[in-house]
């Protein structure tokens, strides 16, 4: 395929091929859209001067444990968003109800991660003064833009076979770094306490 | 554009992420709220009553009370001072960076001087004159006189609280400007110089663990 400098504006990346595309606009909006988000949560995270403290959960020694027990949560129903994803494209044996739970565990996961997200970027903001800080920031921020991507994406009909299972697991490899390089961490430094 | 359940399950996250996102801005502009009228330390304040006060005529002079963070040194050079001032109350290290160091405590009066007082007999005196405190200090046995000019962000003082392999771990540390530091680090009592934090973050590294050193308000 040849480059015509003058075309109008295809750059979206090739991972949406002209698969009896019908106007790129269905890959292009939601890639944008996750670029926004991730870029947009990331310059907050710098640019906001971080307040070292938020308010804090009651039953819980610090913001930290709570915030390590949310995204655990969250990553619990990552889980259940994997083996139920596996159901509903018949890969594993499932109840009728398996696009329903893979539904609802995604949402609960989602706005169970939101406010461990807010927490972030409103005390502690985006860092980098060591590994497991900057990859976690930076894939705190690209996890947002890439569930963003995802839930976009639904909204379109005839995709790729592929694009959904491979965007839905990057959304979950990018939840299961953050948790390690957090709570996992979190747990393994200070206990596993409340 | 037939399913609107993507899209509501993201409205619904960012509306709850807002959520958040006040909450924590109320609360937090709660405990910080007087340090807006830093605006006019010297000059009366004239139209601002400020409306946090329960008093139904606030005196001027409260409302002009110094705010913010005052850093400097002895004038032998020996060791850092900082003093922090908010509402009406004033916290102060001092710190030598090697075995001296002490917290004080104590409030700031209407005319501008301060009676801070710490463990051991420590003592602090000064006077706020517009952006520098002038005074003296009493702490270990020496007698200090230093003069602290108002700083900014990141300078200041900061302070971590910590258990480190079962030792208590008690850090203090002042950002001079220009990003020079003195601090101490406490563990079960015995005090040595510290390693530097990273004034933007607060972290440290003490003993191998790392910990957050949270910049101290009165």
């Amino acid at each position: 395929m040849t480059v015509d400098p003058n075309a109008a504006t295809q750059s979206f990346p090739p991972s949406g091929p002209a698969h009896r595309a019908p106007g790129p606009a269905r890959y292009l909006v939601p890639a944008l859209v996750a670029a926004a988000v991730a870029v947009g949560l990331g310059v907050y995270g710098k640019v906001h001067d971080p307040t070292g403290t938020a308010f804090n959960l009651a039953g819980f020694s610090s913001t930290g444990a709570v915030k390590s027990w949310l995204a655990s949560t969250a990553f619990f129903f990552a889980l259940v968003q994997l083996v139920s994803a596996f159901m509903v494209y018949g890969k594993l044996p499932g109840p009728r109800w398996a696009p329903a739970l893979h539904r609802w565990s995604g949402r609960i996961a989602f706005l169970v991660a939101v406010p461990v997200a807010v927490h972030c970027l409103y005390a502690l903001g985006y860092q980098t003064y060591e590994t497991r800080v900057m990859w976690h920031s930076a894939l705190g921020c690209f996890f947002f833009g890439a569930f963003s991507a995802k839930m976009l994406l639904l909204r379109s009909q005839r995709l790729p076979g592929w694009l959904l299972p491979l965007v839905g697991g990057l959304v979950f490899t990018v939840l299961t770094l953050i948790w390690l390089t957090s709570a996992f961490w979190f747990f393994r430094t200070f206990g596993v306490t409340t | 554009m037939k399913r609107p359940g993507p899209l509501l399950t993201l409205l619904a996250g960012l509306l709850l992420g807002l959520f958040m996102l006040s909450l924590n801005a109320t609360t937090g502009t709660k405990s910080a709220s007087s340090t807006y009228k830093e605006k006019s330390p010297g000059v009366t304040a004239s139209p601002t009553p400020s409306r946090t006060t329960t008093s139904p005529s606030p005196s001027p002079s409260r409302a002009a009370a110094p705010q913010g963070v005052y850093t400097g040194r002895t004038d032998d050079d020996s060791s850092a001072v900082a003093v922090s001032l908010r509402g009406g109350k004033a916290i102060a290290y001092f710190c030598d960076g090697h075995n001296i160091e002490s917290w004080l405590k104590g409030t700031v009066k209407d005319d501008g001087s301060l009676r801070l007082t710490g463990d051991h007999g420590a003592k602090l005196n000064g006077t706020v004159r517009g952006k520098q405190i002038r005074g003296t200090a009493e702490v270990g046995g020496g007698h200090y006189a230093f003069t602290l000019a108002k700083a900014k962000k990141p300078s200041g003082i900061y302070r971590a609280n910590s258990q480190v392999a079962g030792a208590r771990i008690v850090g203090g540390w002042i950002v001079l400007p220009g990003g020079k530091q003195v601090g101490i680090v406490t563990r079960d009592g015995a005090p040595s110089a510290a390693p530097a934090i990273d004034p933007e973050t607060g972290a440290v590294t003490v003993d191998g663990q790392r910990l957050t050193a949270h910049p101290v308000t009165p």
